[in-house]
């Protein structure tokens, strides 16, 4: 396995869709450099922003997973799981240079509790990448990034819109629930995580899917 | 002689409908051939033998191992090479390094013995000369043969073909039963067409799908002797046809029960074929 491993990285890497990537990763950075030029508002729009930005990296994660030649390569021996991980290793790189720009960004009196923000990145980043993973375990389709993303940029103003209250995870920094907020942020993360896990694996037994494997 | 692929009783649903209905079948070397109309269940049953999709029931072999367990299909999927319907690409790819990749995923690691196998691949489907070219500057003809590389890059024992010559030009169709007959020399390949033609020149075999089952199975001499005498010629279309057309020299060919004092024709595989599909209730058109 470290000898397919090793022999993967550089074809693999060539097959990620760097361009999408690189094109949210922009817009994000964008955004994140607006808390530079608001001001006073500057401290109350900078959590915002940031959020906004994570949003749009993101939205240029779900992206990860489409593979063109799917279907050419869906019966060889590599794992599935192996192809996954190994892209999101190769994206991982990226993904931690960027967030760490978006931070630096934002200037220091008025940018969020870091380990907190995070943590809620952190969760963005995987439930894209989970939405990706399930999109292929449950459809055909090749490129299954724009029904991903569209889907996550909904569900996303729907949560900001409609998420209860006593599940909040959307909360200011001076609120009294932002610890707690926090700790389900760490829930949604383990969960995406959980879930990912078990898209990317590609089951021998039909079970519940009517789509693709 | 070996059998290769040995079926029993596969099943798959999508929602309602039955792609795949009690699927029975003994493959051995050579190529067999594997027609029947649109949505008969061919794909889904070449998927399945190709363990990109599992069946809901039923129970299948692959030279001798049973991919419903994950080892077993990795051991198949060491055995075995698929060109699906519709092959995609990484466009930026060349010829070379698609097939070098998917010689990787199917794990051979060591760099110049894969590099010479992913050659000789590319020499015995005949694009060795644009080996270094693009894909995406590849011809719809050529690209099919990068696929077709790529499903016969590691020797596999087992090749599944959907389709392999739709949408060719007949000079590149031709080049590809070329490739098909020699790919069938020492394994079992499973190609399915909806050219009878290339049934006709290229299978030992022949198994005809419909709604989901396997409505006959056998060589193609005996497909085409399902017509035998219900074939024939008359200057009008003859109601009583299953299926009629008019030929070039202006009379018809008549397909189904001949009237008496017919002028009966020597029947082709396609008659066979369409009398097969009436006879399963398969909608007949010519």
């Amino acid at each position: 396995m470290p000898g397919l491993t090793r022999a993967l990285v550089l074809p693999a890497c060539r097959t990620l869709p760097w361009r999408l990537v690189g094109a949210a990763g922009v817009a994000g950075l964008l955004l994140a450099a607006l808390t530079r030029t608001t001001g006073e508002t500057g401290e109350r729009l900078s959590l915002p922003l940031l959020r906004a930005a994570v949003l749009a990296f993101a939205m240029g994660l779900v992206f990860l997973l489409d593979d063109p030649a799917r279907h050419t390569t869906a019966t060889v021996p590599a794992p599935r799981p192996l192809r996954v991980a190994l892209r999101v290793a190769l994206v991982l790189p990226a993904v931690a240079a960027w967030w760490t720009s978006a931070l630096l960004l934002v200037p220091p009196d008025v940018r969020p509790p870091v380990a907190d923000l995070t943590l809620e990145a952190g969760a963005a980043f995987v439930l894209a990448v989970t939405g990706a993973a399930a999109a292929v375990r449950f459809t055909d389709v090749t490129r299954p990034g724009p029904l991903v993303a569209a889907g996550l940029l909904t569900s996303a103003v729907l949560a900001v819109l409609f998420w209860p209250k006593r599940w909040a995870l959307f909360v200011p920094v001076e609120d009294d629930r932002w610890a707690a907020a926090h700790d389900r942020w760490a829930v949604v993360l383990a969960g995406a995580v959980l879930v990912g896990g078990v898209c990317a694996v590609e089951p021998v037994r039909r079970r519940w899917g009517r789509g693709g494997v | 002689m070996t059998t290769t692929v040995s079926a029993s009783g596969l099943c798959l649903r999508y929602g309602g409908t039955r792609a795949l209905d009690d699927v029975s079948l003994r493959l051995t070397g050579g190529v067999t051939g594997l027609l029947g109309p649109n949505g008969a269940g061919k794909t889904t049953l070449l998927r399945v033998l190709a363990t990109a999709r599992p069946a809901d029931r039923g129970a299948f072999t692959v030279l001798g191992h049973d991919p419903a367990t994950a080892r077993g299909r990795q051991e198949v999927r060491r055995r075995l090479g698929y060109l699906p319907q519709t092959p995609g690409f990484h466009p930026d790819f060349t010829a070379f390094e698609f097939v070098d990749y998917v010689a990787i995923l199917k794990e051979m690691t060591d760099r110049g013995a894969r590099h010479r196998e992913v050659r000789r691949v590319l020499d015995e489907v005949g694009l060795a000369d644009v080996r270094g070219k693009r894909i995406r500057k590849l011809s719809g003809g050529m690209r099919q043969r990068v696929a077709l590389g790529a499903a016969l890059v590691g020797d596999p024992g087992f090749l599944v073909l959907d389709e392999p010559t739709v949408g060719l030009d007949p000079e590149q169709r031709m080049r590809f039963r070329e490739l098909i007959a020699r790919a069938g020399e020492g394994r079992t390949v499973l190609l399915s067409t909806h050219q009878t033609e290339d049934v006709a020149m290229l299978c030992h075999r022949v198994l005809v799908m419909a709604g989901g089952r396997v409505r006959f199975e056998g060589t193609p001499a005996e497909l085409t002797a399902r017509a035998e005498g219900r074939v024939w010629s008359s200057t009008e279309r003859d109601p009583g046809a299953k299926a009629g057309w008019r030929t070039g020299t202006g009379t018809f060919r008549n397909v189904g029960e001949p009237p008496a004092g017919a002028e009966l024709l020597e029947p082709t595989l396609e008659d066979g074929y369409l009398l097969t599909l009436d006879g399963a209730g398969a909608e007949v058109s010519a």
